[in-house]
């Protein structure tokens, strides 16, 4: 039987198979959690992109602090002046509570949004501006098991469903639009929008839609000093609900992945400790330090490649569970990007030879003499 | 018996392939002496014996010829380059090189790899290094073969014998082809039988292979059969 390298450190591994089982639980926990958790928040992020993608928004125009996304609405009259904008529309956005344990993302627009043209509208009708109407998307209204002509309440207000809609973007589809006058009266911003949604004119002969769009960008930034025009990607990349929630997902995934190299550590520095006379025959056999080293490092990328696949599946598995919760559906996808799978093994690699360094590094210090006495 | 400094095989002029020069080597700051002052010369195809009680020094003098730890004082030569823990120029060889194509090292309790089967276990001194995978397996099925372990490739350490075990690590001793073979008490966990078989088959790869063997033992009856003896007393060569 042939021996490689690899298949003895692989061996080494497995030796002691409940440690090694507990430890790849720790492991798993770990990027189980990372993936769940980055996971989740890349799906927010690909739910805005979606959103803005579907409704042919080429650039949002929102103030240019991080939070405070505040616009004067008098800035619509601005926008329509600036040539290379064909239409704008005001917006007003934020999260509220339909149930004591729902909450959801409700929409101010206006009833003549061009943002309507990328839903479609399965049960009912658009809502009239000025009126206490609602519309509901279709994953919503199924879990709230709503319907045209019943109500829902919203910061203590009542609002008549009067459509059922569809969307391309997970976001809308488990979301509530209000007409934008509704909407600001409740969030106390009258007067005021989160961003305007903008879709730019096709570019004239010679101009490029990028070099247009710049173009655009500048106008907005020079007409209306203190917003800026961000292009609708970067828009859904870097808005504050998208940068939190990532900022949050990486948090929590470093806490756990920081639990799961102490774990790896414990088990390889275990394991050097007991293999202490097994270390001084390799080196009495010839084996150069950095070979021993290398050794114990690979196990530990051993661990975490197993630990790491595990706990790929594990976060997919949840992705899952969120995705069919009420709570979560709107927001998670059911679909574990390759971005994520790949970025889940890496870091479980890493972890596992960040924390193996070192054992490994104590491991290669051993003489062999005082290695071959160890009892 | 010969004297320490001469040579083996009574070949005066013969290169020495080991030799050691006033050697000492102590521990804890000095308060131990292992070895006081030691010289010895060991021929191209020699086989030494070294007896003495414990604490005499004979493990400790075997491990610095083996490469596997360094003096204190003094030197250790191998073909007349010393040996160092580290690069040292021309004239010297690192311990890791000298113990990867120079030596092979067969121990009293055979230190085999329990989670690897016995051609495995011959396989591992080459892991890692130059030799062709399938070099390495050929390597170490003729090596098995020639021991007379042909039925017991793929068994486990703990499905061996006591003199089983000996020879898969008598094998993965030799599978480097090294000049020099060091052995430490290799029948001291033996029965009588095993004792002698193995005995045997250290003298043939001795005579076959004109490897130089150098062994540490207590029974003066296993030294006996070496070409020469020598025996150590409180860190010092005695007779």
């Amino acid at each position: 039987m042939r021996l490689s390298f690899v298949g003895f450190a692989w061996r080494n591994v497995w030796r002691r198979r409940l440690r090694t089982a507990l430890t790849l639980c720790g492991i798993g926990m770990g990027i189980g959690a990372f993936v769940t958790l980055v996971g989740f928040s890349r799906s927010f992020e690909q739910a805005w992109l979606e959103m803005y993608a579907n409704a042919g928004t080429d650039l949002a125009v929102v103030q240019k602090t991080f939070l405070n996304t505040s616009v004067d609405q008098s800035a619509g009259a601005v926008l329509a002046r600036i040539p290379q904008i064909a239409i704008s529309a005001p917006m007003v956005i934020n999260m509220m509570a339909v149930t004591p344990e729902v909450n959801t993302l409700v929409y101010g627009w206006k009833a003549d949004t061009f943002e309507f043209s990328a839903l479609n509208i399965l049960q009912g009708r658009r809502f009239r501006d000025g009126q206490q109407e609602a519309m509901l998307g279709e994953l919503l209204a199924g879990s709230l098991n709503k319907k045209p002509g019943d109500t829902i309440d919203l910061q203590g207000s009542t609002f008549t469903v009067v459509g059922i809609f569809r969307s391309g973007s997970a976001l809308e589809a488990g979301a509530i639009i209000l007409p934008i006058d509704q909407m600001q009266n409740l969030s106390g911003m009258t007067g005021k929008v989160t961003a305007f949604h903008v879709k730019l004119k096709p570019p004239p002969p010679g101009i490029s839609p990028a070099q247009w769009q710049k173009q655009a960008e500048d106008a907005v930034e020079k007409e209306l000093p203190g917003l800026r025009a961000v292009p609708a990607a970067e828009r859904a990349a870097n808005n504050q609900l998208v940068l939190l929630a990532h900022a949050a997902a990486w948090g929590t995934s470093l806490i756990a992945l920081l639990v799961a190299a102490l774990g790896i550590a414990n088990t390889m520095a275990m394991s050097v400790f007991e293999r202490t006379k097994e270390i001084g025959v390799l080196r009495a056999m010839g084996w150069p330090r950095r070979r021993v080293m290398t050794l114990i490092l690979m196990e530990a990328a051993a661990l975490g490649v197993a630990g790491g696949a595990a706990g790929v599946a594990l976060g997919w598995g949840a992705l899952r569970v969120l995705g069919a919760l009420p709570q979560t559906a709107s927001i998670a996808s059911t679909t574990l990007p390759f971005e994520t799978l790949i970025d889940g093994l890496l870091m479980a690699i890493l972890v596992g030879v960040l924390a193996g360094s070192v054992p490994a590094w104590r491991g290669a210090q051993l003489s062999p003499v005082e290695a071959l006495r160890h009892e | 018996m010969s004297s320490p400094t001469t040579p083996g095989n009574g070949t005066a002029a013969s290169t020495p392939i080991l030799e050691v020069r006033d050697v000492k080597k102590s521990y804890e700051c000095g308060r131990i002496e292992a070895l006081r002052g030691v010289s010895l010369s060991v021929a191209r195809g020699d086989f030494l014996a070294i007896t003495g009680a414990s604490g005499s020094g004979k493990s400790t003098l075997l491990h610095l010829l083996g490469g596997l730890d360094t003096p204190t004082q003094g030197s250790v030569l191998f073909r007349g380059e010393c040996l160092s823990e580290t690069p040292n120029g021309p004239a010297c060889i690192t311990l890791d090189i000298y113990r990867a194509r120079f030596a092979g090292f067969i121990f009293q309790s055979f230190h085999l790899l329990p989670s690897l089967n016995a051609i495995e276990n011959v396989q591992v001194p080459m892991l890692g290094g130059a030799v062709h995978p399938n070099h390495r397996e050929e390597k170490a099925r003729a090596l098995l073969l020639e021991l007379g372990l042909e039925h017991r490739l793929q068994q486990y350490p703990t499905q061996l014998s006591a003199g089983e075990r000996q020879r898969v690590a008598i094998a993965r001793a030799l599978v480097n082809e090294p000049q020099v073979l060091l052995a430490d008490e290799p029948t001291g966990n033996l029965d009588s039988v095993n004792s002698a078989k193995i005995l045997e088959i250290l003298a043939q790869i001795q005579q076959r292979h004109g490897t130089t063997l150098v062994m540490v033992t207590h029974d003066l009856n296993i030294a006996a059969t070496a070409h020469r003896h020598i025996a150590m007393k409180d860190g010092q060569i005695c007779d």
